[in-house]
């Protein structure tokens, strides 16, 4: 059963000097039970999906559905079966415990005292901060808030979760906890998790289904593994002197279809990732480096990850892009 | 209908139950919300006791009391809406089912009951250092009190909706209207009446202010044993300013809502 249906979702920003669109006719279904991550870089439209999935801005034009309910004319419905949370937002009081915090959010949702206690002592178990639910929020550090930030979004027992970016910023031992519980909370309570997020581990990791998303427009959606496996070309990263870096567009060279290139001033190296039409354009790349005078250390041909997906098909990767957009 | 009431009322309490904990929960708000009004209330009351004016040091007490609460309206209710969008909680609130009426309402409540003690503490040292004239409490004095509380925090209500949409930094405003509406309403002098030493056109634009209606009734109870009969108009006009400011700022804040879905700028700090 598909707990989000969106049909051809399109949303305008306008202001006085410009039209923004920040999504173009966006479908997609994401079922119950399930974790799906919606990837792409900062300024692709991920949020703005996820506001007007969670009924906090209007579609310019199409339709979203959760849990059945229209996001527009059933807004209040569809506040009661989700959750959201982000890492950018604050979790809540700072002069109040965890515990207190948590009991005042699940009463936004009209649970009684005695349900909510034992879902608090649920989620803090699950997350592992139990020790910590008596003291104030101010004096937590900030993988315990970020780990109430999330049991804050499961507080209402939601048919559908929606993160932000939820790891963002989050040490890595909390990090992994909350991914476990994603997987958990959609295979054990059929929840469906949906996710936004840059991180392309985290995608991979424990997402069902990936949707690769730029300038509001949905590019791909399938498995991380098909979705990988779907791109036949070959992926080459050449690690060169810091000349690499005069290569401002890799997709100038001969025979490539995307890439980036990441320098590192401190051992002055560069490192080019490409994804080439074909491998015969590996040797006229080596000639072309050769002839601008960039010494090549070593190469190799790699297993392509979900950027290389996003790569061949916008030509950049995330980090190029998001310099690029304009939000 | 049932439900709809039930989730209300919860929200109402918890909102409410939140903020009191909040409060004494900061250390540094006690000092500022009973410190501040104490100090102010005291230097005035010395004031008129130079002044050979003992019998206006109660006005001082009376108004360190009264001024712990418009404290409490802008700088915790007129600006909370504005912080919550800022830090993110607005969004919380907004994709919840609860209704921002309830979590305004509760606010308001919890700040009344919250800044109580801090009220009551200015007026009983004030009356045991300068030991003022006042008139024994009467059930006017009790109503113009509660009545007052009500349009001072209907005013918050209003406000809490008015900085959610002009979108300027609440500290800024709280700047601009702390001084000039603490002076006109006459926290700590008569600026209506009689006895004001203001103009008559900027005793009118005074007399907007429901502070300045609750002020002046307080202290022709307090100090001038007036009772119903003479404060009735006064009442009235409190009555009305309360239930307008609330109604204002809940039809603004529904307006706020409606909009802020549309524009998407109003209830989100867009990144």
């Amino acid at each position: 059963m598909a707990n989000v249906v969106v049909e051809n979702l399109t949303r305008v920003f306008e202001t006085k000097s410009r039209k923004v669109l920040a999504l173009d006719k966006v479908s997609l279904e994401v079922r119950s039970g399930e974790v799906f991550g919606l990837l792409g870089p900062n300024g692709a439209g991920k949020t703005t999906l996820i506001r007007i999935l969670t009924t906090l801005l209007l579609p310019t034009s199409g339709r979203a559905l959760v849990g059945g309910y229209d996001v527009v004319k059933e807004a209040k419905k569809v506040r009661g079966i989700i959750g959201f949370s982000s890492s950018s937002e604050r979790v809540g009081f700072d002069f109040v415990t965890a515990r207190r915090n948590l009991w005042f959010f699940s009463q936004l949702y009209g649970l009684s005292t005695s349900i909510a206690n034992r879902r608090i002592e649920e989620l803090a178990a699950l997350l592992e901060f139990q020790d910590q639910l008596d003291r104030k929020l101010y004096t937590l550090t900030t993988g315990y808030r970020q780990r109430l930030n999330i049991a804050r979004a499961l507080i209402n027992d939601p048919l559908v979760v929606f993160f932000d970016e939820p790891t963002n910023g989050m040490d890595v031992f909390s990090a992994k906890k909350v991914r476990e519980l994603f997987v958990k909370e959609a295979k054990i309570n059929s929840r469906t998790m949906f996710l936004a997020t840059h991180n392309m581990f985290e995608a991979e990791e424990i997402c069902d289904r990936v949707a690769i998303i730029d300038k509001g427009r949905i590019l791909a959606i399938d498995t991380p593994e098909n979705l990988k496996s779907s791109l036949s070309k070959p992926v080459v990263l050449f690690e060169t002197d810091v000349a690499g870096a005069q290569i401002d567009d890799p997709t100038q060279l001969e025979g490539v279809v995307g890439g980036t290139i990441r320098v590192d001033d401190e051992n002055e190296t560069a490192k080019i990732r490409v994804i080439l039409r074909d491998e015969i354009f590996l040797e006229k790349i080596l000639d072309i480096l050769e002839k601008r005078r960039v010494r090549v250390y070593n190469y190799q041909i790699l297993e392509p990850t979900l950027e290389d997906v996003f790569i061949s098909q916008v030509g950049a990767g995330f980090a190029e892009r998001e310099r690029s957009v304009e939000v | 209908m049932r439900f709809s009431f039930t989730l209300w009322a919860k929200v109402v309490i918890a909102r409410a139950l939140i903020r009191v904990i909040a409060m004494y929960g900061d250390p540094l708000w006690i000092l500022v919300n009973v410190g501040g009004p104490l100090l102010t209330s005291t230097a005035l009351a010395f004031l008129y006791r130079f002044a050979g004016l003992p019998q206006f040091t109660g006005f001082a007490i009376l108004g360190g009391g009264i001024a712990a609460y418009w404290g409490n309206v802008l700088w915790s209710m007129a600006s909370q809406l504005s912080w919550d969008k800022r830090s993110g909680m607005l969004y919380l609130y907004i994709t919840s089912p609860a209704p921002l009426t309830a979590l305004l309402i509760g606010m308001s409540l919890g700040g009344i009951l919250g800044t109580l003690p801090s009220s009551i503490a200015v007026l009983i040292t004030g009356t045991l250092l300068f030991k003022p004239p006042f008139s024994p409490p009467t059930i006017t004095l009790v109503l113009i009190f509660m009545l007052t509380l009500v349009a001072l925090y209907g005013m918050g209500i209003a406000l809490s909706s008015l900085y959610l949409f002009l979108s300027r930094e609440a500290e800024e405003i709280n700047e601009a209207l702390y001084e000039p509406v603490s002076f006109l309403s006459g926290i700590y002098f008569p600026s209506i009446g009689r006895s004001s030493p203001l103009p008559i056109a900027i005793q009118a634009v005074a007399a907007l202010i429901p502070l300045t209606i609750g002020m002046d009734s307080l202290r022709r109870t307090v100090f001038y044993a007036e009772g119903l009969s003479e404060l009735w108009p006064n009442i009235a006009l409190l009555a009305a300013m309360a239930v307008t400011s609330i109604y204002i700022g809940l039809k603004m804040l529904s307006y706020i809502e409606r909009r802020g879905r549309e524009t998407g700028d109003i209830l989100v700090t867009l990144k």
